[in-house]
């Protein structure tokens, strides 16, 4: 008991001496926990739920079939006259959007005569308890209607209600047969029968999946093996759930790199805890010493100072609990978005703070305000009592050795080189990481000496040049050189980061800019109404391109399409082209940089197909390779001719030529279409015409412009979120700098007030304190630049390339970087007017005298 | 005219609501060429007339005036203004910035003032105080009656017509600081300002022109000679 007495007098109490600079402290904690909470949180919330509804509405299925493009519809007939009792259901899924309210909602075609009543058993009765069986049954009455739908009763309508559907360019209406029970929204889908599914979708003679119940014994492998020996060579049997698996491995690499993206905040409130520890210890130097010569030992001093920190760390993450969540609610819908266009179509699910997350919070907030208060905690540990309690506090930064840790920066920052040059581990830059978190402490090594060489040399300048209060602020800096050290290192840290990731989005964006001009060389695009996303290819009906090539002053159409398949359990894009009509590109897109004339001549009507840049990387594949591809009920092999760039999603994709798809799928409809306006006709007129045309379908038209304004659209929407990551990580920074001033006004009061006995009035003290700020914000943005640039070349070449296998040409974001470095440099100036207002404040009698 | 001029001076200041009278009632002039020593109890208000006169502080009621002007009439760029023109100031515990060398340090209030150049002043000040060559050193490599003559040139760099030192050898030894003190009167008399040196030292009181004795913020009695 005594002891926590003696802990709260000396440690607890002189916090609230100080309140803001305390509350400065605990907030850039709390800010930190709450971005690494809020990511974790928005990112379970934004991917957890590509765990589709399809999924959830499959009940207790194990086993199911699946193809690219679609399992015939025989297959079905061949499992469910097996001499084994299998329950077999068939099922048709893709979306619907209703036209009312413009809401995305899964559609699922089930065979409603054959297991509407098993169905309502099994996967209704399970979200409803209440629900009566008689009831149940009634829910899926008339049951053949081809304009009967059956919806969630989270949608919001009730039993014989018309509904609008717009699926792929068609709207059609329906009838509500009946409303089941589900629990949340996210769950709802549209039923319909399988035949209904199939007209609307024009998808006849296939389904998309076959679920099996099979019996409990032999083992679901063993049934796996058994159903492969009846099933068509391409068709696959394999465990419910795979895509599901296979979705959530593919946004691993994204949900990794966002994640250590939220650290950058922690690390930079890391900074700032040891400052202020540092700053305490060198305050209670003469306490420490009492307390050391009353007979504390040196471990009670250690953990009094841990303790302190940990204070500061626990309010810090109880404030930051209710932050981060909040935070969370802005970061799923950004994320959803992301994930959305990138890699999957998903709705965002409901953030859960869990006691996992509280924990979570709880943890780093006080563990990482132990961590990086250790040093500081154990040199007051080592101060002799007696040096402690001698008259005068020296500057806590005596002991710098510019020297060593100059060398040591030299060995981590060739350690950092030889990590970047090191491959993926388990498909995750790790090392690459490495070398970053290496660089920043390299970086923070080598900070003291990059600072004491800098005042140095431009203290007399400043003072040339800006007035005698600059070269003071230059002193004084480089006078308490480890305070100045850690406060530059914190904010360069975060200005570092946030000139890395701008420097690579920058990058990346004018990539994909050089990129599109490449890429979409048509005039004008069409594209079904429906909801597309990165795995959703909604389709025109087919004869409308045919329509439209026949328009007078269309030169030419390009039909593409493209289907969701699945290989080597991973998620990927299966894409044809009219390759006959693609004009010839301004510059090669392809690896091998021969033109695309040849390349594309080699696919025409053979086995070959040329795979994204992404799609080598996930697969190890290269030009000349082959690749077995599941095609309906057959199975074939293609070989790649080339590697094409690809930036418009990071699922990986194949080409090929429309005819050699065809083959082997007939559906002619496809995804979108291209549309080459003859030089002499006009546009606009060309336009009207193709509206008119299509004016029995919901489709819609881009001009080329649009397009990639739509597509930049997307691309910035994307990054939106690094940059909220970025802007809190400043934000932090800038707050430590403001309590760091705080601090260092408080403990330079004497100087203060003797400058006003020697004829400074305030402004010019004023003037002194800003002109600190201003140099620290110099500093930070000068080492910031430089190590950001250093770390944009590891994000670029190294960290990308591992985890999303982009090839991203370097560019300077010139007017951006410097804007954001100007508005830093801003910020850091007016964090320097509070601590300058305490400054003027002082009064000079009563601290001149002080020690 | 007397360069500093108290009239019926009284200080108050407020200790958690209860005042405390610092000066009662003073008055006293100043001219320059004089040396007056000001001596007197802990407690009796040395430090406090000297801030007053030094334009630091305001009187709670009566006049201070610097070479005619009253202080209490003056907003606070007026009392910077006075201070940079006219006041020097010496403090018990030396006062020198660590982080600027012996010349900066010296040269100070003149950058303060916007006074391009000083370098020639300050040196001509150094000699004064007989440190010549000794511009480059910082104050951690001077001993304490260096640095207490550092800050006698700092305080006579913008040759100030009032030179107020707050016991100037409290931190020095007796040979020390009597040292200082005759360079003091030297200086007084050489560069023909008034110095007032609060003092417990009778080596300063034997030297002084005047002698003020102050007990609980009143004059006790002014020996002049
Ligand atoms: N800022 C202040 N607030 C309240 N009381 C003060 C303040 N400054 C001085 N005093 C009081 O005014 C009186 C005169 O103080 P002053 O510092 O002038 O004495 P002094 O003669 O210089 O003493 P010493 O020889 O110990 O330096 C004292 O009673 C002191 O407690
Ligand atoms: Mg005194």
């Amino acid at each position: 008991m005594p002891r926590f007495l003696l802990f709260y007098r000396l440690m607890v109490r002189p916090l609230f001496r100080e309140p803001l600079r305390t509350l400065l402290t605990i907030l850039a904690i709390a800010l930190g926990v709450a971005v690494v909470l809020a990511i974790d949180l928005a990112s379970d919330a934004a991917t957890g739920s590509f765990r589709s509804s399809m999924e959830t509405l499959a009940g207790e299925n194990e086993l199911e079939v699946v193809t690219s493009g679609g399992v015939p519809e025989y297959v079905v007939g061949t499992l469910a006259t097996l001499a084994y009792s299998i329950r077999v259901s068939p099922r048709i899924e893709d979306y619907a959007v209703i036209t009312d309210t413009k809401k995305s909602l899964p559609l699922m075609g089930l065979d409603l005569i054959a297991e509407g009543g098993a169905y309502a058993q099994s996967a209704l009765q399970k979200t409803a308890e209440s629900q009566t069986q008689s009831a149940s049954e009634q829910v899926f009455n008339r049951l053949g209607d081809a304009d009967g739908i059956w919806v969630g009763s989270s949608v919001g309508y009730r039993t014989s209600d018309r509904v609008e559907l717009l699926i792929n360019d068609r709207v059609r209406t329906y009838t509500v047969r009946g409303v089941y029970p589900d629990s949340n929204g996210n769950e709802s889908a549209i039923v319909m029968d399988l035949a209904a599914a199939q007209h609307a979708l024009g998808r006849y003679g296939r389904v998309d999946r076959i679920l099996l119940k099979v019996p409990e014994t032999p083992s679901l492998g063993d049934w796996q093996q058994r159903l492969r020996t009846v099933l068509p060579a391409g068709v696959e049997v394999r465990l419910r759930g795979t895509a599901t698996n296979e979705n959530r491995r593919m946004l691993a690499a994204f949900r990794w790199n966002l994640r250590l993206l939220s650290c950058i905040s922690l690390i930079v409130g890391a900074f700032l805890i040891y400052n202020t520890i540092s700053v305490s210890v060198v305050r209670r130097r003469p306490e420490i010493g009492i307390a050391r010569s009353l007979g504390a030992s040196r471990g009670v001093i250690l953990s009094a100072f841990l303790g302190e920190a940990a204070c500061l760390g626990l309010a810090g993450a109880l404030i930051g609990l209710p932050l981060g969540r909040l935070m969370a609610t802005g970061a799923v819908r950004l994320m959803a978005a992301t994930v959305e266009s990138l890699y999957v179509s998903s709705r965002p699910g409901i953030i859960e703070l869990n006691g996992a997350s509280v924990l979570l919070a709880l943890a780093i907030g006080v563990g990482v305000a132990v961590a990086s208060s250790y040093s500081p905690a154990r040199e007051a540990s080592q101060v002799s009592p007696v040096e402690a309690m001698a008259r005068g506090r020296r500057e806590y930064d005596v002991r710098v050795h510019q020297a060593r840790d100059l060398w040591l920066a030299l060995v981590l920052g060739l350690a950092a080189a030889a990590a970047s040059r090191a491959p993926a581990v388990a498909g995750k830059p790790l090392l690459g990481y490495l070398a970053a978190i290496l660089l920043v402490a390299a970086s923070a090594l080598a900070m003291p000496a990059f600072v004491d060489a800098l005042t140095s040399v431009s203290s007399n300048l400043l003072g040339k040049v800006f007035g005698v209060e600059a070269m003071l602020a230059s002193r004084t800096l480089r006078a308490s050189l480890r305070r100045t050290s850690v406060l530059v290192g914190a904010l360069s840290t975060a200005i570092a980061m946030m000139t890395a990731v701008g420097i690579m989005v920058g990058s990346f964006r004018q990539t994909v800019v050089l990129w599109m001009s490449d890429q979409l060389p048509a005039d004008l695009y069409l594209r079904p109404a429906g909801f597309a996303a990165a795995d959703r290819h909604p389709t025109i009906s087919s004869g409308v391109a045919e329509e439209v090539a026949k328009l007078p002053g269309v030169a030419a159409v390009e039909r593409l399409r493209a289907y969701e398949i699945s290989y080597e359990d991973m998620p990927a894009t299966l894409a044809s082209a009219d390759l006959n009509v693609r004009r010839s590109h301004r510059n090669s897109d392809f690896f091998s940089g021969r033109p695309s004339e040849q390349v594309l001549a080699e696919l025409r009507d053979s086995n070959a197909v040329i795979v994204s840049e992404p799609f080598t990387y996930k697969h190890h594949l290269k030009a000349g390779d082959s690749l077995t591809l599941s095609l309906g009920a057959t199975q074939a092999s293609f070989r790649i001719a080339d590697v094409y760039y690809d930036y418009s999603s990071e699922r990986g994709s194949i080409l090929m030529d429309r005819q050699t798809m065809l083959r082997f799928l007939p559906d002619p409809a496809p995804s979108n279409v291209a549309i080459y306006v003859s030089p002499d006709a006009p546009l606009e007129i060309v336009r009207a015409e193709i509206e008119k045309a299509t004016a029995g379908h919901r489709v819609l038209l881009f001009s080329n412009r649009d397009l990639r304004a739509e597509a930049m659209r997307i691309f910035d929407r994307t990054f939106a979120i690094t940059y909220a990551l970025e802007a809190v990580a400043i934000i932090v920074a800038v707050m430590g700098i403001a309590g760091a001033l705080l601090a260092l006004v408080i403990d330079r009061r004497r100087e203060l007030g003797l400058l006003r006995f020697l004829g400074a009035a305030t402004w010019q003290v004023r003037k002194l304190i800003l002109m600190e700020a201003s140099l620290l914000g110099l500093l930070a943005n000068l080492a910031g630049l430089a190590l950001g640039f250093v770390l944009s070349l590891i994000l670029i070449y190294v960290v990308n390339k591992q985890s999303f296998g982009w090839t991203i040409r370097f560019h300077w974001p010139v007017e951006i970087l410097f804007g954001a470095l100007a508005v830093v440099y801003g910020a850091t100036v007016l964090a320097g007017l509070y601590p300058a207002q305490v400054a003027v404040r002082l009064n000079p009698i009563e601290v001149v005298h002080e020690d | 005219m007397p360069i500093l001029s108290f009239e019926d001076v009284s200080k108050d200041y407020l200790t958690d609501g209860q005042p405390v009278h610092a000066l009662k009632g003073l008055s006293l002039n100043v001219k320059r060429g004089e040396f007056v020593a000001l001596v007197g109890r802990s407690g009796c208000g040395k430090s406090t007339l000297l801030n007053l006169a030094g334009a630091m502080d305001f009187p709670t009621t009566g006049k201070v005036l610097l070479d005619g002007v009253s202080t209490s009439s003056l907003k606070d760029n007026g009392l910077t203004q006075l201070r940079r023109e006219r006041v020097g100031f010496i403090f018990q515990s030396f006062q020198l910035l660590h982080t600027l060398t012996v010349f900066e340090n010296v040269e100070l209030p003149l950058l303060l003032a916007g006074k391009h150049n000083p370098r020639e002043a300050a040196r001509e000040r150094l000699a004064w105080v007989e440190l010549e060559g000794l511009g480059d050193r910082h104050p951690h490599q001077l001993s304490g009656g260096q640095m207490q003559r550092v800050a006698v040139a700092r305080a006579l760099i913008h040759s100030p017509s009032l030179l107020l030192a707050d016991e100037p050898t409290g931190n020095l030894d007796t040979t020390t600081g009597n040292v200082i003190l005759e360079l003091l009167r030297r200086l007084t008399r050489e560069q023909n300002t008034a110095t007032i040196v609060a003092t417990h030292s009778l080596e300063a009181a034997s030297l002084a022109n005047t002698l003020v004795r102050l007990r609980d913020g009143k004059i006790e009695e002014i020996t002049r000679r």
